[in-house]
């Protein structure tokens, strides 16, 4: 995938490191050997760039090189090789957020030899040069791309190497237990005195640790794309006053007309930290009594019912003032214990609201009343348990990460297997072996050395 | 007559590195500064061993000697490690040392275009450019010139020797050093390095009180290492085995201050794997017992070997120890133990075939390349030798891969990572070692020897034979079912059934060699286990397929690491493969030289 890029770190590239939107600042950041004396090139004081040493801010007219027409004021952030980000020379350009601005700096570093960089291209050179390692280069592109703050807390987390130790800790467990064996292949039956028996438990509790490491997936991913949430339910039972509740705006246009929503509206929000896309979708107007939905509304309410399919988790309205109909009681009965469904029963403030059924969640879309609660069910259900809310646990999110941690569980099971199937030791740690090197790939390799180290240092051997 | 290659040192790198020179027909000189100690056995004395035994397979596979050498002379044999595994079980035969090296004199005096010749090599002859070697000098003074030299000096370039507070300059106990020619590496711009090693007191036999011991015999029946080989039939002759106490244990801390190990008199690094019972005592104080092994060193002398309690302790110290041992109290010493000091060149100077980098046609192998052990010794010296004829010659090298053979291990092991303990091979070293089994060394190595002339067509006929045999037996397998209708091959998958009990189903069936019969048993078993191997060495292979020139300019490439860099041009790789396993050149120098090198 990276392996497209160009290796040849002499091309100077540049790129807009904040969105392309008018805002109050900007920053655009370059790299490249060179870069330096390029960017001097467009600069008023090109001396003072010149005698700046690496971390430097130098603040100055920023012009054309041709044309020495001023363009902007700036400030200059001086990086140089191999400091810095990429390990390059580098300047990051801190720069008025206008739309036009921004196109003539870039216009301007163009005429002075740079080109655009490619998605990722500054994190790859980070790569290149040994800034980061893989594991941290992942971690960047979350940071880039965080959806919250939370999110962006557990990305810090992985660039500080804490998902690295964990995998580590679990790495040197398995690099004991294959000393226990690697020494009984090393040295022949009467030159160490017992065999040690196979460590099944730690064998057993490893895997656990890495499969539990890799079901975090799940949840890492959640705060990595955001969780996609549904309003659904009868119209008029509430919904779209919920959404803006959730929005605290007037998003969704909310009025006592049944069938205002007639496709689905979205947005992001965060609930206690973890972005959510929150959508609200066309009621389902059940013409009673057959409670079929109408033809009208045909193609909205089919979205609608997309959406919930592939959303994490559907927040159902029930109307508490007219209570459930046939279907929704079908629905509420079918759903109760559903992790993916909670029913909330609205319109409490009403004085015509009806007790609410156990298993539903009392709430008043108008006062706000109850919806506290409601946002730490959602919370609990979408994160399984599996989460207190510290930014320290630590959780996976890239496929990649997953696929090597069950490659890593999957030999282990095998190893536990091949004991139980009274395999010989051989066999049982190449199993182990396995193991060691799927987290090699997340973590750096292990060597025969590194085991042997094990087998010097907790053994006597030797004749 | 004009020597093409000379060969310095006649231990068991030396013998090989002659034979192979001498097979491939250069006129071959091997200079010993001891006629009397060619393929000496100067630790234990035994052959073979966990990963041990599948080199010396390997250097059979070859056509090196040290398997004949063995089956003629073993007077026990075992394999280890049966209930271990298929993949790390390995003959160990013990010796008579002095047969051993008898044969080995006669081998060597018996070998057409070699010629065998006692002095010490002080110096060696270079071109004017001083990058190609082209002789040696004596310490005679006598300038012998050569297309190419081997050094397989051992433990004798600058050899020291210390118990307690004497110390002497030598190779081997009363056994002079070769003084001079580490010196003169050194003043060449090598990296040398000072290595240590040990052996124990050897012990009169009548004086122990072997009933107090629990004997050891070998198996039953002796097999042979080489795959030519009739298997030995000789009487064998018992181990035994003995273990310290905490007296014992009382008397070496009292003692450490005498040690030279523990003075400081010792700078050089001993080997962990096999510390002297100083290091063990010291390091493991929880131990109340060591085991010691109690080796006859022959048929003909009384001499036992006491495995496991190597020392530098005093005279009198060994003596006090020895004789708290229970069985020993009467004890006498015939020879005491010692350790050495000696020169190593620094392996990361040399290519995977043997050469140094700084000098053309100048190789090293064995001990002198921080090795420990007569086999990895004997592999080396194979190499060096076969590698040294082939650039004679003219031809490509013969580096043996990682998914090849032990001998592959060793070599890449040392040439890309160096080694700062005397190295020894173990099993774990090895990643595909399913594949490296000892009974398979021939399927993996022959034809490659005979297409260099290292093997006759007789060996060739042999091996299509085994492979065929082999192939029957799995025919067979496949064939013959057991009531109820599931082959013999299905039932062999289970660890329970045995490839002898489905044989003993049907009597008409033709008899097959037992080797034969394991060796398709094994690959049946562990089938699944043997394919997932294959898939990792097709995998690993891409890397070791892109070459690197030898000239190639690092500092010409864009995108590589500056640590990266330095250790490629310091290092040379062969191949992105090996490049990628040098300590500091990164993922993403990897990646960079397999861009440039055309993937």
């Amino acid at each position: 995938m990276m392996t497209s890029y160009s290796y040849a770190t002499q091309e100077l590239i540049a790129g807009l490191a904040t969105p392309f939107a008018a805002s109050a600042l900007a920053v655009l950041r370059t790299s490249g050997e060179g870069a330096i004396e390029q960017i001097a090139r467009c600069f008023s004081d090109p001396e003072r760039l010149h005698s700046s040493g690496h971390g430097c801010l130098v603040h100055g007219v920023f012009q054309h090189p041709d044309s020495r027409r001023a363009i902007d004021d700036v400030v200059l952030g001086i990086y140089r090789a191999p400091g810095g980000y990429t390990g390059e020379d580098s300047v990051e350009i801190f720069c008025h957020g206008s739309l036009p601005g921004i196109q003539r700096i870039l216009d301007a570093l163009h005429a002075a030899g740079f080109r655009d960089a490619l998605p990722g291209e500054f994190t790859y050179r980070a790569f290149l040069h040994g800034k980061i390692d893989l594991t941290q280069a992942e971690a960047v592109q979350e940071i880039v791309g965080s959806k919250s703050e939370k999110a962006h807390g557990f990305a810090m987390n992985r660039l500080s190497g804490k998902l690295s130790q964990v995998i580590d800790r679990e790495k040197q467990r398995i690099i004991d237990i294959m000393s226990v064996l690697e020494v009984q292949l090393d040295y022949a039956e009467d030159e160490i005195e017992e065999d040690t028996a196979v460590p099944l438990d730690e064998i057993t509790s490893a895997e656990e640790a890495l499969t539990r490491l890799a079901e975090t997936y799940g949840v890492g991913r959640l705060f990595h794309e955001g969780a996609r949430i549904v309003i659904a339910g009868k119209t008029n039972a509430g919904k779209s006053s919920l959404f803006n509740l959730f929005l605290k705006q007037d998003r969704a246009i909310v009025s006592d007309v049944h069938g205002t929503t007639r496709d689905y509206l979205e947005s992001w929000i965060s609930i206690d930290g973890m972005p959510a896309r929150l959508y609200d979708t066309a009621g389902f107007r059940y013409a009673d009594p057959q409670g079929f939905p109408e033809i009208i509304e045909e193609e909205g309410i089919r979205r609608s019912w997309g959406v919930i399919e592939e959303s994490d988790l559907v927040l159902y309205i029930l109307d508490g003032t007219t209570g459930m109909n046939q279907e929704e009681k079908a629905l509420f009965e079918g759903h109760r214990e559903d992790p993916k469904y909670l029913f909330l029963w609205n319109k409490t403030d009403s004085d015509s609201a009806q007790p609410c059924p156990k298993g539903a969640f009392p709430v008043s879309a108008v006062t706000a009343e109850g919806f506290s609660k409601i946002e730490q069910s959602i919370l609990t259900r979408l994160l399984g348990g599996n989460i207190s809310s510290s930014d320290q646990e630590i959780m996976i999110d890239s496929l990649r990460q997953r696929e090597l941690l069950r490659k890593a569980a999957a030999s282990l099971q095998e190893a536990v297997q091949a004991v139980n199937s009274s395999m010989p030791v051989d066999i049982i740690a190449s199993e182990l072996q396995n193991a060691v090197s799927a987290l090699g790939e997340l973590t750096g390799e292990v060597t025969a050395d590194d085991i042997l180290d094990r087998i010097f240092s907790n053994f006597c051997v030797g004749k | 007559m004009d020597i093409d290659a000379i060969v310095v040192g006649g231990g068991h790198a030396g013998i090989e590195a002659a034979l192979a020179l001498s097979k491939l027909q250069f006129s071959t000189l091997l200079i010993t500064q001891n006629l009397d100690a060619v393929g000496r056995l100067s630790c234990n004395p035994a052959v073979g061993g966990l990963s041990k035994g599948n080199i010396v397979r390997e250097i059979d596979a070859l056509g090196g000697m040290m398997g004949k050498l063995i089956d003629e002379t073993m007077i026990q044999f075992r394999i280890l490690n049966r209930r271990r595994g298929p993949a790390v079980q390995a003959p160990r035969a013990q010796a008579d040392k002095f047969s051993y090296h008898r044969l080995a004199k006669e081998t060597l005096e018996s070998q057409p275009y070699l010629q065998v010749f006692q002095d010490t090599v002080t110096d060696l002859i270079l071109d004017e450019t001083h990058s190609r070697a082209a002789g040696v000098k004596t310490e005679r003074g006598r300038c012998i010139p050569s297309r190419c030299v081997v050094l397989t000096t051992g433990t004798f370039m600058e050899g020291k020797i210390f118990i307690g507070n004497h110390w002497a300059s030598s190779g081997r106990l009363g056994e002079p050093a070769a003084v001079g020619l580490g010196t003169r590496l050194r003043e060449l711009g090598f990296r040398m390095l000072r290595m240590k090693t040990g052996t124990p007191a050897r012990v009169r036999r009548s004086s122990i009180d072997l009933e107090k011991l629990e004997e050891q015999p070998g198996d039953e029946q002796m097999q042979s290492f080489s795959f030519s080989g009739k298997l030995p039939e000789r009487p064998s002759v018992s181990c035994y085995i003995a273990f310290t106490n905490t007296r014992t244990h009382q008397i070496i801390q009292e003692n450490l201050h005498s040690s030279p190990l523990y003075g400081g008199k010792i700078t050089g690094i001993g080997p962990r794997y096999c510390p002297s019972i100083e290091d063990k005592v010291v390091r493991f104080p929880q131990r109340d017992r060591h085991q010691i092994f109690v080796e006859p060193e022959g048929l003909g002398t009384e001499e036992m070997y006491l495995n496991g309690i190597s020392t530098s302790l005093p005279e009198d110290v060994q003596e006090a120890f020895i004789r708290s041992i229970d069985g020993f109290a009467q004890a006498q010493i015939m020879r005491p133990g010692y350790a050495v000091e000696y020169d190593v060149i620094d392996p990361t100077q040399l290519y995977p075939t043997l050469e140094t980098k700084q000098i053309e046609y100048l190789f090293s192998a064995g001990q002198t390349n921080g090795t420990s052990g007569y086999e990895e010794a004997a592999c080396q010296g194979l190499l060096a030798g076969i590698n040294a004829g082939l650039k004679l010659q003219g031809k490509e090298p013969l580096i043996l891969s990682r998914a090849q053979a032990y001998a592959g291990v060793l070599i890449d092991d040392l040439v890309t990572k160096g080694t700062n303990e005397p190295y020894r091979m173990f099993t774990s070293r090895a990643e595909y070692r399913l594949n490296l089994r000892h009974d398979s060394a021939d399927q993996r190595l022959l034809e490659r020897a005979y297409q260099l002339g290292m093997q006759d067509e007789q060996a060739v006929e042999r091996l299509r034979e085994k492979i065929q045999k082999i192939d029957e037996i799995k025919h067979l397998l496949r064939e013959q079912k057991l009531p109820g209708g599931k082959t013999w091959y299905q039932h062999l998958k289970s660890p329970e059934i045995s490839i002898q009990q489905l044989f003993s189903q049907n009597s008409d069936l033709p008899a097959y060699d037992e080797a034969y019969l394991r060796q398709a048993e094994l690959d049946v078993k562990y089938e699944g286990y043997i394919k997932r191997q294959d898939m990792q060495v097709k995998r690993f292979e891409k890397l070791e397929r892109i070459r690197i020139p030898r000239d190639f300019d690092y500092f010409s490439v864009e995108g590589l690491s500056a640590e990266g860099r330095e250790k490629l041009h310091a290092l040379r790789p062969v191949s992105v493969g090996q490049a990628s396993r040098i300590s500091g050149v990164r993922n993403s120098d990897v990646a960079v030289l397999m861009v440039r090198l055309g993937r």
